[in-house]
């Protein structure tokens, strides 16, 4: 029934039109850019109205106005200009975009002028990207925009980031945004066996970048958007001759810092001192610092092509991109192919217009196993890398009396480096097919876009039979898996536009259905010999293993812009969604947003004197979220077990069957945002910015939340546990300084503050688990999510922390769970991100920083005491050198959870400088730029472990990110 | 003519747009997940379903060794949260009976110290692990009840799960007094039951299943029949006065004597001529050397089939250390963790063949007193240290001819556990006798001596028999079983100060413990979850 008020709400939407006409003539041009090339695409509008078109293939428009009307011509990127009418013919060049007022920004299903813009919205166009060695798209706005925290995961090549649009906006599910690519959202889960699920587009491709940020924006994109939207517009081909750009890069990649553990001769020292003959006799000779031995400089090299031209009367392009790049840890290699080709043919007069795209990578990847990194740590210092002597390929092994394992034992580093061979090959296709139809009846235009995401990834782990395993008789294991994800897009809408007098109004009501695929199968066989050396059958099984599962999304979405004199703007969307994740009495929602604004520059009080734009805007906007949510969650549901996990009866084994943990309550998790904003721009000196003030609240947030366990099949389920809230304000300022012509400097300053707290919570949860059962955080009402829920710390007066005194917090006379207080959280009140770019004649040089205040992290690995050192194993370990301050003897119990080990990480970061120079008319016509870069340059915090920067607080066995140089050029040609 | 495609195109898109909803009800497709429909679609299939009610005492997760966890890791690591291994950290590690060393590992020094906390890993693991079983069983109980109507068969499955629910409810008055009593499948917050609520349930069901479960000996190996019920009963009767305040022990001669009219008999083949068919009951072919006569309630493991980091698997490997050969256990190394104290070690005094030069037993002439003392110290100075207390070799994965077991890597032994053997049943009556429960004090010495006999141990005459030898011989016989914390309790010996051992109450030579240690803390999470349930006493 919802359903239905909502499709016939929409219809009446539609349905209000009429038809007026005024004395026209047609128009008609051709558009190029600066070089001359034909620009195909561009937007053509009557100012003022809701008549437009767009250029053909050849740049060629024709359009009927009124004389001493204004036609707007705008396209991504790109400056927009107006012309008077006053003739039939009129040609226009579009330059490269300098003022953001003109610029058009992508929304969902559309465009819109950013000076019609009604919400939150940031656009990062090629030019303001971060240079440097980028290698995953989401670093190219990495700092450049208020409000967006993005956390590379690790050092590893090709690794992916954690972004966050003004905080975390749930507790479980998915924070992330949405990316959409040309209009087709991607899977944030990616597939097995793959580092990044942006690794599909080469950053060379992508032409602007916007950032939805508040739920009026975003809302047309429905519960998949509920933590914002990244758009991605791709470059896309241009009419006449064919024109041809060339890019390369060479990196190195440094590691730049260390673990502080113990030295071969402290370790020597520490034992010596114990006077115990048994622990001295285990100390080695040798004095390996195994961090050094395990990462080494890697090079990296990524090149691009790309071609854009007319074919066979289209617009078409087609790019090809190549990276391999090491890691820093041994062994570890990433190799990215990307292709694509966008497509534009019309027909019928235009009316009926085609783009195809495709976009595809394949990736090949050697993983080099972090098991390294944590062994490296805590490998005796004092034994050698090679023995000799070890039966297991020549690597030092800790031995048993026997001359094997010595059992619980770790690996030696390098051995996991060597003989593990674990390497995925990974290939996806994004294509998609759009029609627009400009029906006959005026201003209204139908879409349909089809979409088809298909993920494949096989790999494999070999493991060489001399690597040390405490099994007897270990001849290797083989594990293989094909993972295989299939998402589909159909999506149809209408658009129409109409004038009415003074006003414009510009609906669209669509369709949208969206379904995504798992299929994912995996094997794996271990092989054991039997003391003559033959294969023991019995014993080497093969194991398989299927995992499938499919959901599905439905939507119905409706939006109206209306314009009324360019002073007034009001955007309002609807949208209906539906998730088979769900059950079915919850599985629908609505949501709504509406957002007003109004251009004061445009009103005859006289801010038009200072200012060339002056825009209030109001928004406010409901979203729905179960990204990241499981499937099948609310049906009873049994799982088999595997064949070492059958049960005896008799003589008989028997597969068990165990109910699975349910939730037949499940619904939306709901997001709500009032956002108020301020944009301006100088009307004499080059300064812009924007302000904008909101407050997030999500209500019913799903999380894993612990279950009485009389009362479920598991321990946890995902449920609606409580409500929480972000809110916060954020400036963004642009500028020139000085502008002399040969000499220019410009900047780009963002700040942001984000305040987050949980409002309501049914239950306290702890969560941060610091393995084995303790956890370091907890969710509780009035409190940040994520928040530290630790004892507090006794020092003596040397400051130096005394083992297991905590502060009697309740005053009780014990020391026990009552005594544990908040405090702090990982999450950053204050962002800032500086980028800066100097100009002097044919030399560029551009600086990204980036400083995060008052996140707060727990060093882990400092968390290490002198009972992980010497241990009843037979064996000695390595710890951290922090125990030479806090000479902890254990660590169980509550000294984990001090707060001495919970440390500021505020920072300030630069992580890119890079200096150009470009040779104009290299090519002809064309230039040559060719500079140095590099990343991490430098990073000043007081925190004390590897790298202040660590998404969710934990730090422990991070693989460090490194300094990176790089060289490189772009050619056109 | 145009407007009529138009049209068609337009009402086509519509009824396809409309047709999509029905795709909104996706069922799982994956081949490992099933419906009650599949699961319960047969008696046969049901057996399945059962399997896993047995199988959450053995077990960790759907995947052996490790992988998919009952448990999820954010309670207690996967490894760790196996039945057997948690009662052995609890009921063992906590008393005079053994040490842990690995004193890195989370709450392992504060079960050693008796100084746990309300976090505990070990005791929130049990807690999960007891609860969720009892779910599991519940689960059980409903669903194959509609297959019971035409299947005896089925009722007897439904009568096994109603006994392993009884066993978790009773483990879990032991060990946690106050917990919620749930019979039934119900998302609502359970309330709080107190220890003698649910010890008159637990009482109720297992009389009833005394009668309803199969006969003695009528069901297959590794499944319970009657005497499981009635030997569980002489257990709860046992210990009725520490639960409710009231001794029962004239119920627990009533029970235990109809355990003796059964089929279960005390292990006397001496399969590998040893000397004694003790050391049977723990090797790995004791599912049929003759020690399966005397196991009344198994949990069986194999190598291959039922394969876990627990179970069989910690209880051999964690006890090898220092000079023990591993070899001689049928596994591939040691994780030198476990050791036993003077405490247990003294119990054995009385049969001392042969001391040290320090005047430390190292041979004994009952057969139960199963230590490693080459290169072992008789004291237990530092718990880190494997050579500080002597080693145990109880538990090996070794056949009667010395035959490792059928895991060829030397990971998963094939020795099979008792929960419940009848050796516990003949003690059990033996000390109600002490306690002036009635019975024969010649029957209880007779069954005293059946059991030193076996050991090769000195027989005692019926004037001898006291409280005190009946509770030396339990821990002689039974050590390292999971009965040794509710023992001293009862013997009120657990936290006083007249009965020490090292490192009790924190103390390198023991010290009295606090009084609420008795039992144990309910976790912090369920309190923070259900808001009915009220902490116990002192933590």
């Amino acid at each position: 029934m919802r359903k239905l008020t909502f499709l016939v709400t929409l219809g009446l939407l539609l349905g209000c039109s009429a038809f007026v006409w005024a004395q026209q003539i047609i128009v008609q041009g051709v558009v190029t850019d600066e070089r001359g090339n034909p620009l195909p695409s561009v937007s053509v509008i009557v100012e003022g109205t809701s008549r437009g078109t767009s250029t053909d293939f050849d740049g060629r428009y024709q359009i009927q106005a009124e004389n001493n009307q204004v036609l707007i011509f705008s396209y991504i990127g790109l400056e927009t200009q107006s012309f008077v009418v006053n003739s039939t013919s009129l040609n226009v060049i579009l330059s490269e975009s300098v003022s953001s007022l003109d610029e058009v920004v992508l929304i969902g299903y559309g465009t819109v002028l950013k000076k019609d813009l009604t919400g939150a919205v940031d656009l990062v166009t090629s030019k303001d990207f971060k240079k440097g060695s980028v290698v995953s798209a989401q670093q190219l706005i990495q700092g450049k925009v208020a409000g967006v925290s993005i956390v590379s995961n690790s050092g590893g090549p090709g690794e992916g980031a954690n972004v966050l649009i003004r905080g975390i906006g749930s507790l479980n599910l998915e924070s992330n945004p949405l990316y959409v690519v040309d209009g087709i959202p991607l899977d944030s889960e990616g597939v097995g066996g793959s580092r990044n699920p942006l690794n599909v587009i080469n950053p060379n491709d992508i032409e602007a970048i916007s950032i939805l940020k508040d739920a009026s924006a975003t809302a047309i994109y429905g519960s998949r958007a509920a933590n914002g939207v990244v758009l991605i517009s791709t470059k896309k081909g241009s009419s006449g001759e064919f024109s041809f750009s060339f890019n390369a890069r060479t990196s190195v990649y440094t590691p730049v810092n260390y673990i502080d553990v113990l030295s071969a001769s402290q370790m020597q020292t520490i034992i010596n001192q114990t006077q115990d003959a048994e622990l001295i006799s285990r100390l080695g000779n040798a004095n390996t610092d195994w961090q050094k031995e395990i990462y080494s400089p890697a090079m990296a090299t990524d090149n691009s092509f790309s071609a854009s031209g007319s074919l066979f009367n289209a617009p078409f392009r087609a790019s090809l991109g190549h990276t391999n790049q090491d890691g820093i840890l041994k062994n570890d290699n990433f190799e990215r192919l990307t292709a694509s080709i966008s497509y534009s043919p019309s027909f019928f007069e235009d009316n009926l217009r085609i783009n195809l795209n495709a976009r595809g990578f394949q990736t090949d990847n050697d993983f080099a196993d972090r098991g390294a990194i944590a062994s490296a740590i805590h490998f005796d210092p004092t034994k050698p890398i090679y023995d000799p002597a070890s039966p297991y390929g020549g690597y030092y092994t800790w031995l048993d009396s026997d001359g094997t394992k010595l059992s619980l034992s770790p690996v030696n580093p390098m051995a996991l480096l060597d003989l593990k061979d674990d390497e995925s090959s990974v290939e996806r296709l994004i294509s998609n097919i759009k029609i627009d139809w400009s029906t006959p009846m005026d201003g209204l235009t139908g879409t349909i876009n089809g979409g088809f995401d298909r993920s494949n990834s096989d790999g494999f782990t070999l493991v060489d039979p001399n690597l040390p395993d405490d099994a007897d008789g270990f001849n290797g294991s083989e594990s293989d898996y094909a993972n295989e994800v299939t998402n589909l897009l159909f999506d149809a809408y209408f658009n129409y536009a109409k004038e009415l007098k003074n006003t414009n109004i510009n609906l669209t009501a669509g369709y949208s259905y969206q379904s995504f695929e798992y299929d994912d199968s995996s094997s794996n066989y271990t092989e054991f010999l039997n003391p003559d050396g033959s294969v023991n059958t019995d014993t080497s099984i093969r194991e398989s293993f299927i995992d499938r599962s499919k959901n599905v999304l439905l939507s119905y979405f409706g939006r109206a812009n209306i314009n009324i004199k360019d002073k007034y703007l009001v955007t309002a969307t609807l949208r209906a969604d539906a998730s088979s994740k769900l059950p079915e009495d919850d599985r629908w929602g609505q949501f709504e947003s509406v957002a007003l604004a109004w251009n004061l520059h445009n009103e005859s009080f006289g801010v038009d004197n200072l200012f060339s734009e002056f825009k209030l805007r109001l928004g406010f906007g409901e979203i729905g979220n179960v990204n990241g949510l499981g499937d099948y969650n609310f049906l009873t549901r049994y799982q088999s077990s595997t064949n070492a996990g059958r049960y005896g009866f008799g003589n008989s084994f028997y597969q068990t069957f165990r109910p699975a943990p349910i939730n037949k309550n499940l619904r939306w998790e709901v997001g709500k945002t009032y956002n108020a904003g301020l944009d301006f721009r100088f009307a004499e000196i080059d300064l812009s910015g924007s302000v904008n003030a909101y407050i997030k609240e999500t209500n019913d947030l799903i999380a894993t939340a612990v279950v009485d366990p009389f009362t479920n099949f598991g321990t946890t389920i995902d449920a609606n546990i409580g409500d929480m809230e972000n809110k916060g304000i954020e400036l963004e300022l642009k500028g020139t300084i000085i502008d002399t012509g040969d000499f220019s400097w410009s900047f780009n300053y963002n700040v942001s503050y984000n305040d987050n707290e949980i409002t309501r919570l049914e239950n306290e949860q702890n969560v941060g688990d610091l393995g084995f059962g303790s956890s370091l955080q907890r969710h509780s009402e009035g409190m940040a999510p994520f928040s530290y829920f630790v004892y507090k710390q006794i020092y003596d007066e040397a400051g130096k922390p005394i083992e297991g005194a905590y502060a009697d917090l309740n005053g009780d006379g014990l020391i026990n769970l009552d005594d544990r207080y908040f405090y702090k959280d990982p999450y950053a009140d204050v962002l800032m991100g500086l980028s800066t770019t100097f100009n002097y004649k044919n030399f560029d040089l551009n600086i990204v920083s980036r400083a995060s205040l008052g996140n707060y992290s727990y060093n882990s690995n400092a968390a290490s005491a002198y009972s992980n050192l010497i241990t009843n194993l037979g064996r000695l370990s390595n710890i951290n050198r922090e125990y030479l301050d806090s000479e902890f003897i254990g660590l169980s119990g509550k000294n984990n959870q001090s707060d001495y080990f919970i440390q500021n990480a505020s920072f300030f970061r630069i992580d890119n400088i890079t200096l150009g120079y470009t040779i104009e008319h290299f090519f002809g016509e064309n230039p040559l730029r060719f500079y140095i870069t590099a990343d991490n340059v430098l990073v000043v915090t007081n925190y004390d472990g590897i790298d202040p920067e660590i998404t969710g607080g934990i730090d422990s066995n991070f693989y460090p990110r490194s300094r990176v140089v790089a060289f490189g050029f772009n050619i056109n040609f | 003519m145009k407007k009529i495609i138009y049209l068609m195109a337009l009402t086509s898109t519509v009824l396809w747009i409309m047709s999509c909803e029905d795709d909104l009800n996706q069922n799982p497709t994956d081949p490992d997940l099933f419906t009650e429909v599949d699961v319960y679609q047969s008696p046969s299939q049901a057996l399945g379903a059962l399997a896993k009610v047995y199988a959450g005492l053995a077990l960790t997760g759907q995947e052996g060794p490790a992988g998919q966890p009952d448990i999820d890791g954010s309670i207690i690591d996967e490894g760790f949260s196996q039945y057997t291994r948690i009662l052995f950290t609890l009921n063992e590690a906590t008393t005079d009976n053994s040490v842990v060393g690995w004193l890195s590992d989370p709450g392992v020094p504060e079960i050693n110290y008796m100084s746990w906390e309300v976090n505990n890993p070990w005791t929130k693991g049990m807690y999960f692990r007891l609860a969720q079983n009892i779910s599991f069983a519940n689960s059980f109980i409903e669903n194959a009840s509609a297959l019971a109507a035409n299947s005896n068969e089925v009722i007897n499955y439904i009568n096994e799960a109603k006994f392993i629910r009884a066993y978790c409810y009773l483990q879990l008055i032991d060990m946690f007094a106050n917990v919620p009593l749930v019979a039934e499948v119900s998302t609502e917050l359970p309330l709080q039951s107190n220890r003698s609520e649910l010890f008159a349930f637990v009482e109720s069901e297992l009389l009833e299943l005394s009668n309803a479960l199969p006969a003695s000996g009528a069901n297959e190996y590794g499944r319970v029949d009657q005497v499981a019920a009635t030997a569980l009963l002489s257990r709860l009767y046992l210990n009725a006065e520490v639960y409710t305040g009231q001794a029962r022990y004239n119920d627990v001669i009533v029970q235990a004597e109809r355990v003796f009219s059964s089929s279960y008999s005390i292990n006397t083949s001496d399969r590998n001529n040893n000397g004694s068919a003790y050391d049977e009951l723990f090797l790995a072919d004791n599912n049929a050397n003759g020690a399966q006569n005397e196991f009344i309630f198994v949990i069986p493991f194999d190598g291959i089939n039922t394969q876990t980091w627990g179970g069989a698997t910690f209880l051999v490997h964690a006890p090898i250390g220092g000079s023990m050969n591993p070899v001689d256990f049928g596994v591939n190394g040691g994780w030198a963790g476990l050791r036993t104290t003077k405490g247990l070690v003294d119990k054995f005094g009385y049969s001392i063949t042969s001391t040290n030069a320090d005047g430390h037993p190292i041979a004994w002439s009952d057969a139960r007193a199963m230590f490693h003392t080459d290169g072992q110290n008789y004291e237990t100075e530092k718990l880190a240290v494997f050579k500080d207390g002597y080693a145990v070799t109880k538990f090996k994965n070794v056949d009667i001819n010395g035959i490792a077991g059928s895991d060829s890597s030397g990971n998963h032994p094939d020795t099979d556990l008792p929960l419940i053997r009848l050796a516990e049943v003949y003690l059990n009556y033996a000390e109600a006798v002490t306690r002036g429960g009635g019975g024969s004090a010649t029957t209880a010495t007779s069954m005293i001596n059946e059991l030193r006999s076996r050991a090769g141990a000195p027989t005692i005459t019926t004037s001898e028999l006291t409280t005190d030898l009946v509770m030396d011989e339990r821990s002689r016989e039974l050590y390292w079983e999971g009965l040794r914390r509710p023992d001293l309790i009862r013997d009120g010996k657990f936290v006083s100060g007249s009965y020490l051992w090292p490192y009790k109450g924190g103390a390198a030579s023991g010290k009295a413990g606090e009084a609420h240690r008795k039992i144990f803390a309910i976790p912090e999470d369920v309190l923070l979850v259900n808001s009915n349930l009220n902490q116990n006493p002192n933590y």
